[in-house]
């Protein structure tokens, strides 16, 4: 014997004898050994060994044992992916059970065995089972399908399942309908183009609609799930959908609730604002929103997180319901600082002196965090509404004096903004303010009290006291407080120079000698230059007009509300944040956004638009790399004053070219246009070399067509100006004459600016070489492509038509430099969904060879830097028609592929730019 | 009264015999084993995993599996080795092409220690197909003279037309009895 034997299974242990009750012939014994091995399972322990013992038991008709089997396989079915083949008949004849049961359990188990090689074989037994005569079975089946999409999508489009669950919207039971909806959407929101898969039309809404009467409150939810995805094709449409949900509002569960809320506010959004039905149903969703607050705290919480998110977006709905939101004593914390919250959106004049009263007894509760959230509740009342800033004041006066350390501290930050949003009037409470400085140990309510007294620095009589006591400790505080001490402390400075000098030079000292903080060595820097400099430049600077503050704080940004509404009743709508933020792998699915008012077919291009990333970084940021980009590397170390830093801007962008070009021409527009390259050109006289490219010529009329005619051509730019370029081949057996051009109306008015010059004849076999110049003051048709040109010409034969594309780049006129200003201002100007982005591939250059190239084709950079060993180029063009089109151009070293993200205002010429970019690049 | 006895304790006191049903797919496995079950045709597709059946032939009581043929479900057909009283080996006879790898997977069947025991059944099926191996070519294809130490039979049969099965369950059950 060899020593195998070691290592064969020992017929020994519980996995052994569980094993052999498995094989026992008693039903009861084998169940209970079923019961044994689930119970294990349960536990933790690995009874996968045991699976073809267990799967053996699957074929009974005791509904108990193959409920257990079935359990197991669930479990198992994962780590024996080959020996799971083995259950599939099982499942097969189990789909056929007259007992409808174990149908739908089959079918269900079958959905949750992800095992690839199995799932192939059970698209027979569900298809069955979704067209089953039991709806028990149907709406099992119809979860299944989801189910399997998400194992394996391609195999249930395949299949055509989509369309049977498609089907089943229309099935005689509302449940079934409803399990339907949910395995819809399910499946739309996980489709890998983010596009919905099965679109939803009239009549479907309309069958879902009489469903939804009739089905179970959780059925309701998935049904008013999907009609929010739904775009009503008018406002009738959305108007009479909104009549049959609204009785919804009334029904007990707090998701239905929730979910029919959800619907009308974004069905809101179509209808006329002014119209009475708006006003009806803006009245009707009041009510089912205060009454989910006199639920448990838990749901209070999520409808108040909802609530929060609908306040935003229409304030009107909850005006006159301010007194459920009052904070009652025994509601838990997290309740009532999102009470706290919404009342302050709700405040108004006409009910502020109710929250006043309710506000001033919040701030003397226990709870700090709370009272800390009342108190700069008060002042945000005072900031929003303007009649109540003196009451609120006062409150806020009265509260100091309770000299409860954070009360006080919260006070001075709220008055803080207070003095900014009205100047000039409740500065006369700043002494009483000042008897508080001792007790203020939070950096916030340091820093706001040394705002206050820098910039009144000049009513203050002991301002350089109080601000040099609080130098003492410097190296000790927060940095928001030492930015705002150094700012404070400058500012008392240029108020009262003459005898503050000694305290400025020490925080400034302290400021960039002693400190190791690069944005307070910064800033100390540069008032120290300024101030040196020139004083009254640094006054300008530094005690400049502040602008107002917004009256509203912590508003979210309108496109994350309008996405939010839209899931209202989830998640996104509790965390405030897009489901993208938190669910894995849901980044590729579409983003929801409110539907737009008019309906028109602009809309749903828009929605397809919306993921384009947006590539330009924010103004501030790209601003500042264009400032940092221009003064340059040495500037920055040597404290002198740059004098140079304009011409430092020229010397990187154009201005080399406008140094050596303006000696050979006048004007310097056209100047910027040329390439160095080219200026080299006309120095060494080779005044035709090619500077633009130019398409290599195609045949436009083959021989065949023209009865012998033979015309390939291509079109360029030369000095401004559009030529065709054609050679005519006459292999025919005469000779040609009489040649005549028209062009058809086209999306650039391209027209003839001169007749054909062709010296006739042209004999049999000879070829000829033409230009016609263009202009584009012709008439303007727009074609598809925009770029396609049908041309006619004429001879002593026939009239031939043909269509030709012009390339794009012959478009692009000389003047399509813009100001950096201008170009960012441009871009952000532009909506995001006019931002098409396309990759070019295999582009071998550097950037700098890509901008002289580009230039040469009369597209230029406007600034180029480098964010993360990519080269970013901006560049712009502008079309003869006065269509300018920014780009964008990310370049990876060792990359072949090019990004290139353009933006227009009118986003059909993208197409053409993009093969114009690709054309010229591989050039 | 000894006969009768006997027939008690062949009621109550005798477990299941075990049978399995193997073959390559096509054969006739499943058919064969609802003929014997409901004695009729049933209309059948090809059996991915197992059938399992109790069959009663003259008071004898069977649990008898029907394992599927095709070759990714071979390899498991040895999970089902343990306890087993008799083979019923299928074989397709109008399908010569693969004959030889029946022959194949047979030998390599009766190979399993756990099988030494069971007595084998090889039935030459389809035998109402034109042009199909006679009883003798599948027995000779199959290479079962070189079969020792088993208790073996082949029948010609023909599941769709019922022919054969009676002779060879006849067989099977004197065989298993007489074994006991």
């Amino acid at each position: 014997m060899t020593d195998s034997k070691y290592f064969t299974t020992t017929k020994k242990g519980e996995i052994f004898e569980l094993k052999s009750e498995l094989n026992n012939d008693k039903k009861e014994k084998k169940k209970e050994a079923v019961k044994k091995v689930i119970a294990s399972m349960t536990v933790g322990k690995d009874v996968s060994a045991l699976f073809p013992d267990v799967v053996n038991c699957m074929q009974t008709d005791n509904l108990e044992l193959k409920k257990l089997v079935y359990l197991y396989l669930m479990n198992y079915a994962k780590s024996q992916p080959d020996m799971a083949i083995m259950a599939v008949n099982t499942f097969v004849k189990d789909c056929e059970d007259p007992n409808p049961l174990i149908r739908a359990l089959a079918v269900r188990t079958m959905g949750c065995i992800r095992v690839d090689k199995i799932t192939e074989y059970l698209c027979e037994p569900l298809r069955k089972c979704l067209k089953d005569e039991d709806p028990y079975v149907r709406k099992t089946a119809a979860v299944c399908v989801a189910k399997l999409y998400d194992i394996n999508s391609a195999l249930v489009e395949d299949q055509g399942f989509l369309d049977q669950l498609k089907d089943l919207l229309s099935d005689s039971n509302p449940m079934v309908v409803a399990n339907a909806v949910a395995a819809l959407s399910e499946i739309n929101e996980a489709s890998p183009s983010g596009q919905p898969l099965v679109e939803m039309n009239a009549q479907t809404i309309n069958k879902l609609l009489t469903a939804l009467n009739e089905c179970t409150e959780w059925g309701q939810v998935f049904i008013l799930d999907s009609l929010a995805n739904y775009s009503p094709k008018d406002d009738r449409e959305a108007q009479s959908i909104c009549e049959r949900i609204t009785p919804r509002l009334a029904h007990a569960n707090a998701a239905v609730v929730l979910s029919a809320v959800k619907v009308l506010m974004k069905l809101i959004e179509m209808l006329q604002s002014e119209s009475d039905f708006v006003g009806t149903l803006t009245k009707k969703l009041a009510p089912p929103l205060v009454t989910l607050l006199s639920s448990e705290p838990e749901v209070q919480y999520v409808a108040l997180r909802n609530i929060n998110l609908i306040v935003q977006k229409r304030p009107d709905i909850l005006k006159h319901e301010m007194k459920v939101f009052f904070v009652k004593y025994n509601d838990p914390i997290y309740v009532k600082l999102e009470k706290l919250d919404i009342m302050i959106r709700l405040a108004s004049q006409a009910n502020i002196a109710q929250v006043l009263s309710e506000l001033k007894e919040y701030a003397t509760e226990v709870d700090v965090d709370f009272v800390r959230k009342a108190v700069r509740a008060i002042g945000r009342c005072a900031i929003k509404v303007e009649p109540s800033a003196e009451r609120c004041v006062s409150t806020l006066l009265d509260l100091i004096q309770t000299k409860v350390n954070y009360v006080v501290q919260e006070a001075i930050v709220v008055i803080k903004d207070i003095f900014r949003k009205y100047p000039n009037k409740y500065e006369s409470i700043i002494s009483t303010l000042c008897e508080n400085l001792d007790t203020l140990d939070e950096p916030e309510a340091r820093a706001s009290m040394i705002w206050i007294i820098g910039e009144y620095a000049e009513r203050i009589d002991n301002a350089d006291e109080l601000l040099e006591s609080f130098l003492e400790g410097f190296h000790d505080e927060n940095t928001q407080v030492q930015l705002q001490l150094l700012t404070a402390i400058v500012k008392l400075f240029l108020k009262r120079p003459t005898d503050t000098q000694e305290l400025v030079q020490q925080v400034l000292s302290l400021a960039t000698q002693d400190s190791d903080n690069p944005d307070l060595r910064d800033r100390g820097f540069i008032y120290w230059r300024l101030l040196s400099t020139d004083p009254a430049a640094a006054k300008e600077v530094v005690l400049a007009e502040k602008p107002l503050i917004s009256e509203e704080t912590d508003l979210l940004e309108p496109t994350l509300l309008d996405e939010l509404i839209c899931h209202i009743s989830s998640l996104a709508s509790v965390y405030h944040k897009p489901p993208t933020a938190f669910v894995e792998g849901r980044a590729a699915g579409a983003r929801k956004s409110l539907p737009a008012r008019s309906n028109s077919s602009e809309d749903s291009t828009q929605h397809t638009t919306q993921p384009h990333a947006q590539v330009i970084p924010a103004q501030d940021s790209l601003i500042g790399d264009l400032l940092s980009m221009d003064i340059g590397g040495p500037t920055m170390v040597t404290p002198t004053p740059a004098p140079q830093s304009g011409l430092g801007l020229d010397l990187l962008g154009g201005g080399l070219d406008g140094i050596l070009g303006g000696t050979d021409t006048g004007s310097s527009a056209p100047v910027v246009s040329q390439s160095t390259t080219g200026l080299l050109g006309d120095i060494f006289g080779f005044n035709q070399g090619p500077t633009s490219y130019i398409a290599p010529k195609v045949n436009w009329l083959p021989a065949e067509k023209g009865k012998g005619f033979d015309i390939w051509g291509t079109f360029s730019r030369k000095n401004g100006q559009i030529s065709m370029d054609m050679t005519f081949t006459n292999k025919a057996m005469q000779p040609m004459g009489g040649f005549a051009i028209q062009l058809n109306k086209n999306s650039f008015g391209l027209t003839p600016a001169a007749p054909l010059q062709v010296p006739s004849p042209l004999n049999p076999g000879a070829s000829i070489d033409t230009s016609i110049i263009l202009s584009t003051a012709g008439a303007v048709q727009r074609m598809e492509p925009l770029n396609n040109l049908q041309v006619a010409i004429k001879n002593n034969i026939d009239v031939f038509y043909f269509a030709c594309i012009v390339p794009m780049n012959v478009y692009f006129a000389e003047d399509g430099q813009l100001d950096k200003r201008v170009f960012l201002s441009t871009w952000k100007d532009i909506p995001a969904q006019n931002e098409v982005q396309y990759t070019l591939k295999g582009i071998m250059l550097t950037a700098d060879q890509v901008v002289q190239k580009m230039q040469q084709n009369n597209v230029f950079t406007i600034a180029k830097r480098n964010v993360e060993g990519q080269d970013m180029l901006y560049q712009s063009l502008k079309l003869t028609n006065t269509v300018w089109v920014l780009n964008e151009l990310k370049i990876q070293p060792g990359n072949p592929d090019v990004t290139l993200s353009l933006k227009s205002r009118s986003v059909e010429v993208a197409p053409g730019i993009f093969q114009a970019y690709n054309a010229i690049l591989h050039s | 009264m000894g006969g009768l006895l006997s027939y008690f304790r062949n009621l109550l006191g005798s477990r299941e015999m075990r049978i399995l049903i193997l073959g390559l797919d096509g054969a006739g496995k499943t058919t064969i084993l609802y003929r014997l079950q409901v004695g009729e045709v049933v209309t059948t597709i090809p059996t991915i995993g197992f059938n399992v059946e109790q069959v009663t032939y003259k008071n004898l009581k069977f649990q008898v599996w029907d394992l599927g043929g095709q070759t990714s479900i071979r390899p498991y057909w040895r999970c089902y080795y343990s306890n087993t009283d008799a083979i019923i080996y299928v074989v397709d006879s109008a399908d010569k092409d693969r004959i030889g790898i029946s022959k194949d997977e047979l030998i390599y069947m009766l190979r399993e220690e756990e099988l030494q025991g069971a007595i084998l059944v090889v039935l030459a099926n389809k035998q109402d197909m034109a042009g199909c191996l006679s009883v003798a070519e599948v027995h000779q294809a199959l290479g079962l003279d070189a079969l020792k130490n088993r208790t073996f039979q082949i029948f010609k049969t023909s599941a769709t037309k019922g022919e054969g099965l009676d002779q060879a369950m006849d067989w099977l059950s004197n065989a298993l009895q007489s074994k006991k």
